[in-house]
């Protein structure tokens, strides 16, 4: 009976562990959505979770009227969505090539396939920015798009999901004089949609999030990304008027969608993140 | 058995088609390899000769053979940095991997109940924009009203200056980490565990072993693959670390909290010096390349074992 007690107190000891430590995962979360229905003076006003004098949607107005908001929302769907799509076919049709077929020199483009992962961006930061100026792409689009299209880690992803395919469907689909592409398009797409699922979401969420990159390239209201603007927010500001109750509300508007979105899907981002490092 | 079906597709088709056949895979693939040699290789071989010189982007460069690299070494904010940096990876290293570790063993435990809310409550961050978040611990972290210093302030003692004091600025940003990457780590790791089989634990309480041994003798051992890769991942992370430092301390006070790559930003972006930028693209490039490859002979381990 002891032995049973001691194994409750571990089960208990064990649940109070886990829930703690996920509620302080969530804290700065739940204090962030909170905090944007208050006012600055109400977010630096101790302790954190006396509610506002009045609950408004003040910040969020004031983030619509005052600032670009929209502009950067808009900016920030379209560059991850455009991007999002490319990566999609471009990395699944590599994919499908180095999982199916064989051809003179493919260990060779697959060994620099797998290298080019080791360049880091930072590298080629600045020479690529320097790239972007001299093609006057700095402060167009295109910077945000074109580079980033056919990333080498999604190549890899979509060959491991395209491996798993039967080669039958693809010669059965061949003897019935199917061209190759329409093979890639009608047998293969079809079969893969989880893995695209889950490149999707790694690359939208990437481009999403990404900072340095349209913080050096983009300039201007109407051109910038969310994660850049809601910078901007407090470095324009003077130090004694940072409009925190504002940015709260931006923070929550570029996060909550975000967070809803993975816990939908949460079993694709898994999987791609852990492709690699289980499977090999 | 598959490269006989398709050569005997190849024959069932004949003539154009089966030219067609052997140029498709190239076509399928060149989108990779254009903007690859365009927007990467062509940049890093710029950069690599542009650390040669000293350029501000605007006159002529002066080639100046090693001299940026002699300054980078002898450069006290660089060595900074570079230390700075290296605090950032080696807490990764002993706080955030081992964290992880244990949140993973924990969550893959058979007693606990609604185990996916907890797992999808710890992932969150993972998605969540750093700069969104940075923000939030900004406020968290204030001297005189944050939540941080909320039990000092209470008990009537010192607040600590966060933001302002050079050593428990660093500790801020570590802090910022480990809660933005604790959650990632702890996903690679439950993978890990899944492929533990489940009878060395059953074979283990036969014999009487306790938790903790368990832990020790069974699962650490098990995993190791999963531990060196995942150790990798933190180190090139770290690395690469630029966001959190830059939005919450802007490298500050007086550098104590600037990364590499914020160092590199700041010298080459806000004061085109582009040749010594370059330079310090460079070292970053050589350390990450030896990481890389550590990772790659890892990857060669996973094989084996799969």
């Amino acid at each position: 009976m002891g032995e049973r007690f001691g194994q409750r107190l571990g089960v208990v000891a064990l649940h109070v562990v886990v829930i703690s430590g996920a509620l302080l995962t969530v804290a700065p979360i739940a204090f962030m959505i909170y905090s944007s229905f208050k006012t600055t003076t109400e977010i630096f006003t101790l302790p954190p979770w006396l509610p506002p004098a009045e609950w408004s949607f003040k910040n969020y107005e004031t983030l619509l009227t005052t600032w670009h908001f929209t502009y950067w929302y808009a900016n920030s769907i379209i560059y991850a969505g455009v991007v999002t799509v490319f990566v999609l076919f471009f990395c699944s049709l590599a994919g499908f090539a180095f999982a199916k077929y064989f051809f003179r020199g493919k260990n060779f483009l697959f060994i620099i396939l797998i290298g080019s992962t080791m360049i880091p961006f930072q590298l080629i930061l600045i020479p690529l920015f320097i790239l972007m100026s001299r093609i006057d792409w700095v402060n167009h689009p295109a910077s945000m798009i074109i580079p980033w299209m056919a990333p080498a880690f999604g190549i890899f992803l979509m060959r491991q999901y395209i491996q798993a395919v039967p080669s039958e469907l693809m010669e059965s689909a061949r003897i019935d004089g199917a061209s190759e592409f329409r093979i890639y398009a009608q047998v293969i797409v079809p079969l893969v949609r989880p893995g695209l699922t889950t490149l999707a979401i790694l690359t939208f969420l990437g481009s999403w999030n990404s900072y340095i990159w349209p913080l050096m390239v983009l300039r201007g209201n109407e051109v910038i990304t969310l994660p850049v603007g809601i910078a901007t927010m407090r470095s324009q500001a003077t130090a004694s008027q940072i409009p925190y109750g504002e940015m709260m509300a931006a923070a929550t508007l570029v996060s909550v969608p975000v967070i809803v979105l993975f816990l939908m899907l949460q079993r694709y981002f898994i999987s791609g993140l852990t492709i690699g490092a289980v499977k090999g | 058995m598959v490269q006989a079906a398709m050569t005997r597709g190849r024959e069932a088709r004949g003539g154009g088609g089966f030219q067609q056949h052997k140029l498709a895979p190239y076509a399928f693939i060149s989108p990779f390899y254009v903007l690859f040699a365009f927007f990467f290789l062509a940049p890093s071989l710029i950069a690599l000769v542009l650390s040669l010189f000293r350029w501000d982007g605007i006159n002529d460069p002066r080639f100046v053979l090693a001299r940026n690299y002699g300054r980078l070494v002898s450069d006290k904010v660089f060595a900074q940095v570079a230390t700075n940096t290296a605090i950032y990876a080696i807490a990764s290293l002993l706080i955030v991997l081992p964290l992880a570790l244990v949140l993973a063993v924990l969550l893959n435990s058979k007693s606990l109940r609604f185990s996916n809310v907890w797992r999808a409550m710890y992932f969150t961050p993972v998605v969540t924009s750093t700069v969104a978040i940075t923000l939030v611990f900004q406020i968290l972290y204030s001297r005189d009203t944050g939540l941080l210093n909320a039990p000092l302030i209470y008990l009537g003692l010192e607040p600590i200056y966060w933001l302002g004091d050079r050593s428990w600025a660093k500790v801020a940003i570590i802090i910022l980490i480990a809660w933005r990457s604790t959650g990632l780590l702890t996903i690679y790791f439950l993978a890990g565990l899944q492929s533990i089989p489940e009878e060395l634990y059953e074979a283990a309480s036969i014999d009487g072993a306790s938790m903790l041994q368990k832990f020790f003798r069974i699962t650490i051992p098990m995993l190791r693959p999963i531990i060196l890769f995942v150790s990798i991942i933190v180190l090139l992370s770290s690395i690469q670390i630029f966001d959190e430092p830059q939005i919450l301390t802007q490298g500050g006070p007086a550098n104590s909290t600037m990364s590499v790559v914020q160092y590199l930003y700041e010298r080459g972006y806000t004061r085109l010096r582009l040749g010594f930028a370059s330079a310090v693209g460079t070292v970053l490039f050589a350390t990450v390349f030896i990481l890389s490859l550590l990772q790659l002979q890892w990857y060669g381990v996973f094989r084996k074992e799969d």
